[in-house]
């Protein structure tokens, strides 16, 4: 036992970090987001022509380069921030090689922030303006996403400094019963989903009364539109760290677990790195900070099935089993791990724990909602302007996120609906766009919160299409075990299949609402039980949107292939252009003898490449929906 | 803590002891539950037939009686609109993944699945849902007994009667979702697996998935191989 | 399938190497499997049944869990792998247009591989850079906005490459055909 107490520990570590920082800070520090969208939109690239740029002019001693996660802003991807001593730090967006070289000549070389370039700047000053000034910057509020994107995710000094694991230093003075009193008083509730008060949670597994007690993490994030926890993973690991230690000190747990999604390569690295550092500081193992208490974590890394987000599937897995449900009680509180009483709790519960015991359960509940205390985040993507990932006070109306923080839809496109909460969601229409968002409200919509993705669609988005696409992948990623569910999904997609093909007729829209309610009621689990939310909200809300592919053979947004084909109109064809006859990938585009361009329906696999190709100035493919040539039609009219 | 708890089940005052599932002690006392997958003796039931729903007061939607463990005072129905819905809805499921042709198998007339259709008074045919159509190899390839796929209804007794009573090993549930199978490993021929043919699994199949071959009488044991 | 020569011992081996680290607990089941995978490539039988052996699990619950995850492949991976994100924003731009378009030009169905092994075909789901969709992962890059004439594009760099390799090896075909 160490004769320092946490606090004291703490405070060395503290000092060594803030010094290691400023050791950096007296450079010039390049910062390229390297998280997996940043990567995707080139990132790594960026990096090497930094280092190259930076290298030709012979700068390498004064300046770093180093990759931090993402900020949030990926429709402006890949960027970088540059913090220069006596400039305020500055975002660039769009990056290319031509910008950096530019921004290494002007900025770096010379001494001119290219403000032309810049997005934003990260700090108020009085030459450029923050994120803050942006429209959007009024209605965001940071928490658990604060330093995602500005801090080093791969040094434990960068959190450290900016006052990391002080609420653990904190908390090991008191008694553990202390940190269950605040997280119970803040009244956070669950972000995996459903929004269960993770104060009762540790409580229930308290009073287990367990010798092993186990806390595990799950990241298994398997909304196939959501990345917030990946994020929060690559981008800030020690913030869960950190609140997963704080809980099993609340519950007394030894052993921990990060369970992650095994297509998230980049996290598992920043998570193992993370916890070895951590390790190093005394922070995680044997008594953490001089104290008795011990506890250590370890990453799981899930196989790919979205069940296994489930938390009895994804406590059978790690144990070795198919990620297989099972019937509660008992529940994980009991019996969970290794037949253990187990905490399990979302990425971005854990993550807010830190701030919780830090700045005290009041402050947080000052934050949203009384029911509903604190932010929610959600990636934001779609048909709308900024797509990335937003932090918003709980209580934000939908037309906010969207309109405000999203900066609406792009291309003048009417609004038509919002699916939130992924294959478990519902999708809203324009009447709901003043609900708040909280758990409750949400529910009460037919929506759920979920796992945060959030999906803007506009008026060339059709509603069963939509609907089919959730279902489809529900089915796909039902594990089999309940009737309802493995059949019942299978049903419903062959239904919705047909519709989208324009088969049927009032009473299969009966049946499938029909069987879609047996589904949520009957369900072992609760993939089964909201799998069927995409399709009674869509029912509910845009049900003419179903009559007109079944009753009508016509697809309103013309989505559906085979309610549409492609026309190109011969008034507008210009016939001396020949792009479209290029972009078709199975030649079924011919010239006619009169020089007007034409699409052989038989060949055409309606891809929508000649659509997209055709210029601008002429826009002369269509698409028509019911199939119907107007020739055909003028047949028919006689 | 006392020796017994009191349920009424459908009006019927009951005793039963503390712990056990209400769908065995309903069926104890010869109250009908429809089930597949329930086993007596595993203190967590599979729950996945979802055909044993019941109603009990004080909760707000239907539950399967499997999963629910009796307590004193407990109030059930096991009949109600609700109830009879979900019932209907999963046995029609049921039924349009599982081959129809009565008359050609062996447990006609000793079938679980026409067992329930006449107590709960629901067609074995129906025009709800469409046949899912497979493909699916009979194997016949033990001596004295065949599985035949395009029977199973996944209820799992099969597995549990390899792992628990015969302790082989041999089979087992592989793949996800709607193409769940039971099998061996790498889907070879039962004969060619690690399967001892003690035939176990034949008494437990509630249809006629696993069935003895012709001629073979009920007591065959694999003493002819 | 038929190993060949040399495969059987570089199976064992690989499978060897992993117990001789592992807890032998069922626990370990799934990290075993992964970690052998991840020398091979994919999950032969034969590797299977040596973990079912060593970890002292029934054979048929690991083939069971092998084919219930997504993850495990039963067959070797093609060299050239794309996969096609058919999550939520990709699929609203149509990536299930650009899925088949792949479809059409290396003649397999998703989740194939081509008979002479170049190619294997895969969904994904949200690879998380959903602002260019539709988004199909090459070989571990990430292209961004592919369209069926992308495809071409990139079907043709694949078959270049291809073209150079086999010149520089000469007529070598490697463990390639499936005879
Ligand atoms: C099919 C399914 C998938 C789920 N996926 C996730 C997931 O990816 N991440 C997560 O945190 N919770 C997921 N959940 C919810 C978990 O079961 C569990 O409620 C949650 O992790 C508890 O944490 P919380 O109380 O912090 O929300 C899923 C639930 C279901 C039914
Ligand atoms: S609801 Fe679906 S995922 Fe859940 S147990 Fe049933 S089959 Fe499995
Ligand atoms: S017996 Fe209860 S769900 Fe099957
Ligand atoms: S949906 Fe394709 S990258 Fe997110």
């Amino acid at each position: 036992m160490s004769s320092l107490t946490p606090k004291e520990l703490y405070n060395k570590l503290s000092q060594e970090a803030i010094s290691h920082d400023e050791a950096h800070q007296e450079k010039t520090r390049v910062m390229v987001g390297t998280a997996t969208c940043g990567v995707a939109a080139g990132a790594l690239k960026i990096k090497a022509d930094f280092i190259r740029e930076v290298e030709a002019k012979n700068l390498q001693d004064e300046v770093d380069i180093v990759e931090v996660g993402c900020i949030g802003h990926c429709y402006a991807e890949p960027l970088a921030i540059i913090a220069k001593p006596g400039h305020p730090a500055i975002c660039y967006g769009h990056l290319d090689d031509g910008l950096v070289h530019r921004l290494v000549e002007d900025f770096l070389a010379g001494d001119d922030p290219s403000y032309e370039y810049a997005m934003a700047a990260l700090e108020r000053n009085d030459v450029f303006p923050t994120f803050e000034d942006f429209p959007r910057g009024v209605y965001e509020q940071k928490l658990i996403l604060e330093q995602c994107g500005f801090i080093d995710a791969r040094d434990i000094n960068s959190y450290i400094a900016r006052d990391g694991y002080s609420a653990l230093a904190m908390a090991l003075e008191e008694k553990p019963g202390w940190i269950l009193d605040e997280v119970k008083a803040s009244n956070l509730r669950g972000r995996g989903g459903a929004g269960f008060p993770a104060g009762r949670k540790w409580e229930a597994c308290i009073r287990s009364k367990g010798e092993e007690i186990y806390v595990i993490c799950n990241a298994d994030e398997g909304d196939p539109g959501a990345f917030m926890d990946r994020s929060i993973l690559e981008s800030d690991p020690h913030l869960v760290i950190e609140g997963m230690i704080l809980c099993a000190f609340a519950v007394g747990a030894r052993k921990g677990y990060l369970y992650i999604r095994a297509e998230y390569p980049r996290a598992v690295t920043h998570v193992q790195e993370a916890i070895d550092q951590a390790r190093v500081k005394g922070l995680l193992g044997e008594s953490i900070l001089g104290t008795d208490f011990s506890f250590d974590l370890e990453i799981f890394q899930g196989s790919g099935a979205f069940v296994c987000g489930e938390a009895t599937a994804l406590v059978n897995s790690m144990e070795g089993k198919m990620g297989m449900p099972e019937s509660r009680p008992p529940r994980l509180a009991q019996k969970g791990y290794r037949g253990k009483p187990t905490v399990l709790n979302n990425v971005k519960t854990f993550a807010y724990v830190p701030l919780i015991i830090r700045k005290g359960a009041k402050w947080f509940k000052e934050i949203g909602t009384p029911e509903n205390p604190g932010t929610a985040v959600f990636s934001l993507v779609g048909k709308v302007v900024n797509t990335g990932l937003v932090e918003v006070p709980m209580g934000t109306t939908l037309r906010q996120l969207i309109y405000e923080v999203g900066d609406g839809l792009p291309n003048g496109k009417e609004f038509k609906a919002v699916q939130i909460g992924g294959p478990s969601g519902g999708c809203l229409p324009e009447t709901a766009l003043d609900v708040p968002i909280d758990f409750d409200s949400l529910q009460d919509a037919g929506a759920i919160m979920g796992s945060g993705g959030l999906v803007v669609m506009d008026e060339d988005d059709c509603m069963v299409s939509v609907a089919r696409y959730f279902l489809e992948f529900t089915q796909h990623e039902s594990c089999g075990k309940c009737t309802f569910c493995r059949l019942g999904t299978k049903h419903m997609l062959d239904i919705l299949t047909g519709i989208t093909k324009g088969e049927g007729d009032d009473e299969t829209l009966n049946l499938l609402e029909e069987l879609a309610e047996d589904v949520r009621d009957g369900s072992l689990c609760n993939l089964g039980r909201t799998a069927p939310n995409p399709v009674l909200t869509t029912l509910k809300y845009f049900r003419d949107e179903y009559k007109a592919h079944i009753l009508e053979g016509r697809c309103p947004a013309k989505v559906c292939r085979d309610l549409l084909l492609y026309y190109i109109e011969p008034p507008k064809c210009s016939k001396l252009c020949n792009v479209c006859v290029g972009s078709c990938p199975t030649e079924a585009i011919f010239t006619r003898d009169d020089g007007l361009k034409e699409i052989d329906q038989e060949k055409c696999v309606k891809c929508d490449n000649c659509l997209k190709a055709c210029p601008d100035e002429y826009n002369a493919v269509v698409k028509l929906s019911p199939p119907v040539l107007p020739s055909e039609k003028e047949r028919k009219a006689k | 803590m006392s020796e017994y708890v009191t349920v009424k089940i459908d009006g019927q005052e009951i005793k039963a002891k503390p712990g056990e599932k209400l769908l065995w002690v309903a069926l104890d006392n010869d109250i009908y539950i429809p089930h597949l997958c329930g086993i007596r003796s595993e203190e967590r039931s599979n729950a996945s037939c979802r055909l044993c729903f019941v109603e009990i007061e004080g909760i707000p939607r239907p539950v399967t009686s499997c999963t629910k463990t009796v307590e004193d005072g407990m109030v059930v129905i096991t009949r109600s609109e609700r109830v009879d819905r979900l019932v209907k809805t999963a046995f029609e499921l049921i039924l349009s993944d599982h081959n129809l042709k009565c008359r050609e198998c062996p447990a006609n007339r000793n079938c679980v699945l026409q067992v329930i259709a006449k107590k709960r008074k629901i067609k074995l045919r129906h025009d709800r849902f469409k046949p899912i159509a497979r493909e699916y190899e009979l194997d016949d390839s033990p001596a004295g007994f065949a599985f035949d796929r395009s029977r199973c209804v996944l209820c799992g007794q099969c597995i549990w009667a390899d792992r628990e009573e015969a302790k082989v090993g041999a089979i087992g549930f592989t793949k996800r979702g709607i193409n769940r199978v039971v099998t061996t490993f790498k889907d070879l021929p039962l004969a060619e697996s690690i399967c001892t043919q003690c035939m176990l699994c034949v008494e437990a199949c509630p249809v006629g998935a696993l069935f003895y071959k012709k001629k073979e009488p009920h007591t065959a044991t694999a003493d002819k191989s | 399938m038929q190993l060949l020569e040399g495969e059987k011992e570089q199976i064992l081996a690989s499978v060897d190497e992993v117990l001789k680290n592992s807890s032998k607990l069922r626990e370990d089941l799934i990290p075993t499997l992964q970690k052998v995978q991840a020398k091979l490539g994919y999950l032969p039988a034969l590797a299977m049944e040596k973990i079912a052996e060593g970890l002292n699990v029934p054979a048929a619950d690991v083939y069971g869990l092998v084919t219930f995850y997504n993850q495990f492949r039963l067959n070797p991976p093609g060299k050239h792998q794309v996969k096609v994100c058919l999550g939520t924003a990709c699929y609203m731009v149509g990536g299930d247009i650009t899925l088949e378009s792949f479809e059409r030009r290396m003649e397999i169905r998703e989740g194939e591989t081509s008979l002479d092994r170049l190619y294997s075909l895969e969904r994904v789901a949200c690879v998380g850079c959903c602002t260019m969709a539709p988004v199909v992962v090459v070989d571990e890059e990430v292209e961004g906005k592919v369209t069926p004439t992308r495809v071409d594009g990139i079907m043709l760099a694949l078959q270049d490459e291809e073209k150079k390799s086999v010149t520089e090896q000469e007529p070598n075909q490697g463990r390639g055909e499936d005879s």
